[in-house]
């Protein structure tokens, strides 16, 4: 395992400060967003983008780059923060979130903004995409890798179990899958609503090679994504468990923050919280 | 007449593509041997890639393949990679732009005696419904092969849908040319246009030589390609003959007969009766005789045009 420096690991805390504060930028523009997801998604996302993946923002559709597949699309708030931070197009354009003809729709479309892999907001689409995108670059002998973000609540989409039954079978270890357990979904906790634990089991019974983390760790985000393949021949996946809603105070751990129809008082409350997350992170 | 196993035409036509584009891939549910895809299999191991009985999951990752610039050719049991699968094929496929040819066989009836769950009466309709999408249903084996080359070289998402049971090779002459999205007039007449596609063109083909003897002229027109569909051809039609019959191994709803009249009733309103399956799971039996039960036989689409003219 590499050892990460304490100065990387600060910066990458202040890249998810920024990337939620666009976040909040967003959600300003267009008056709601499915914050929930995108916010317990984020530390993840951006480690990615910002220590992991090989990508060229100028270059966005570089042949020899790593994929990026979010899954669970309504966390797209995050997706678009992250490349607006990374610098694959305007920030001017967060404000056209939720306005007509905005390149940041809902859930995210591949030809209307750089950067973006794959149009996925169904649930049950992503891993099969990602998985046919790690075969593809495997055919062409690449080294590039797919990762993905895939939400616990969407784990009840039996499409995915066929896309990680011929993924394993495929030996497909190019592809490294994040499940965002924030263990919530719209309806309420996704324990009660459709149970999927033994998770961890679930995937190793599919072939693929598991690891569990803390999602909001920078440090054990790092570390799980080095040196993958853990096993050759095997795709890997990440549980990893987060927080909805991870930084706005008011909404932290709440299922009715899922989708955040925004007032002047939480919306106050939320650039307060992260006013406070700079400060900590300034000392 | 000379005919040929539709599967095994559209196998032949695939590896001749393999050899020439290398970016095609065959794509497997448990379906290749049954979808002609055995020859390229043995030239091409690395490129024909199973998935197995999982038609969710192999149109995702025909998508994903596509996004590295592979073109695959996903070939299965029509309505296990249409109806099933929709939502893949629309958002993936379809809403991604993605160069997937989905290429269904055993369409229609044509596994008659398997029954309405193997039977696929709806695919034109739900899938000419995606933004972008070709939709062909090629009327013979040469057919079959041009249409399988023309997707393979056009850029973007394609449904071909094919039969099972051997056809009759009429499109051997030397005339002949396949374009996408251009129908074909096959015989010349005044009284009345035929419009077909798919297996029914030759029943049509057939059922205008049994007219003819009685002295009723038909044209008939081969719609090979149902989006993008040839409008001029059928406004031609309408114009010059006054009445079209539509016959089609397909739903009444949303199929040939629905483009036929979304094409005509803007642009030159013309009566048409519409041959093909009414709501109805339809019976299972023999190909020919289900066929028939439904009058998309030469000797039903000659009764049904005679009444339809009286």
């Amino acid at each position: 395992m590499n050892k990460h420096t304490q100065s990387e690991l600060l910066e990458l805390q202040k890249q998810a400060l920024a990337v939620r504060k666009n976040i909040l930028r967003m959600v300003k523009a267009g008056g709601s967003g499915h914050v929930g997801g995108a916010l317990s998604a984020t530390d993840i996302i951006t480690t990615l983008y910002f220590s992991v993946m090989n990508v060229k923002p100028e270059d966005p559709n570089w042949a020899d780059r790593d994929r990026f597949v979010l899954s669970a699309g309504h966390k797209c708030l995050a997706l678009y923060a992250v490349l607006a931070e990374k610098g694959f197009f305007d920030k001017a354009i967060l404000d056209t979130y939720g306005s007509l003809n905005s390149p940041l729709p809902g859930h995210p479309d591949m030809h209307a903004l750089a950067g973006v892999e794959s149009n996925t907001g169904a649930l049950g689409h992503g891993l099969a995409i990602a998985g046919g995108m790690a075969m593809g670059l495997k055919l062409d002998r690449k080294k590039s890798r797919v990762y993905v973000i895939m939400g616990d609540g969407e784990l009840a989409e039996g499409s995915n179990w066929e896309a990680a039954a011929a993924a394993s079978h495929h030996k497909l270890d190019n592809l490294m899958v994040f499940v965002d357990l924030n263990g919530l979904q719209i309806g309420g906790q996704t324990s009660e609503i459709m149970a999927n634990s033994p998770l961890a089991d679930r995937w190793r019974a599919f072939g693929w090679h598991v690891k569990e983390i803390d999602g909001h760790n920078i440090e054990q985000i790092l570390a799980c994504t080095d040196g993958i393949p853990f096993e050759t021949g095997k795709p890997t996946v990440v549980i990893a468990n987060t927080v909805k809603s991870k930084g706005f105070s008011f909404a932290e751990g709440k299922a009715s923050y899922h989708y955040w129809s925004a007032n002047d008082q939480e919306m106050a409350v939320a650039e307060e919280d992260l006013q406070k997350a700079e400060r900590s992170l300034q000392q | 007449m000379n005919m040929a196993d539709p599967r095994k035409s559209f196998g032949e036509a695939l590896l001749e593509i393999g050899k020439e584009m290398p970016n095609v891939l065959a794509i497997s549910a448990d379906s290749s041997s049954g979808s002609g895809l055995t020859p390229f299999e043995q030239h091409f191991p690395e490129r024909h890639i199973e998935f197995g009985i999982m038609e969710q999951g192999v149109i995702g990752y025909s998508a994903g393949l596509a996004t590295t610039g592979k073109i695959p050719f996903v070939v299965a049991i029509a309505p296990f990679l249409t109806s099933r699968p929709f939502e893949m094929v629309r958002n993936d496929v379809g809403y991604m732009k993605q160069n997937v040819k989905i290429v269904g066989r055993c369409a229609g009836m044509s596994y008659s005696d398997l029954g309405p769950t193997h039977h696929s009466l709806e695919d034109i309709a739900i899938l000419r419904t995606i933004p972008g999408f070709t939709v062909i249903a090629p009327s013979d084996p040469i057919e079959i092969k041009a249409a399988a080359w023309a997707a393979a070289k056009m850029n973007g998402p394609v449904y071909i849908r094919i039969g099972k049971d051997k056809m009759e090779i009429f499109n051997d002459n030397p005339d002949y040319t396949f374009e996408i999205g251009k129908g074909v007039t096959l015989r010349e007449g005044s009284d009345a246009t035929i419009i077909a596609t798919g297996v029914t063109v030759y029943k049509s083909l057939q059922a205008a030589d049994m007219l003819a003897a009685k002295g009723i002229k038909v044209r008939v027109v081969n719609l090979h390609t149902l989006k993008p569909v040839d409008e001029e051809i059928i406004i031609k039609a309408a114009k010059e003959t006054g009445r079209i019959v539509t016959v089609e191994e397909n739903y009444l709803a949303g199929g040939l007969g629905s483009i036929v009249a979304e094409v005509t009733s803007q642009y030159a309103p013309v009566p048409i009766k519409m041959i093909g399956v009414k709501d109805q799971f339809a019976s299972n039996g023999p190909y020919d005789e289900l066929l028939a039960l439904y009058n998309l036989h030469p000797e039903g689409i000659v009764k049904e045009t005679e009444a339809f003219l009286k």
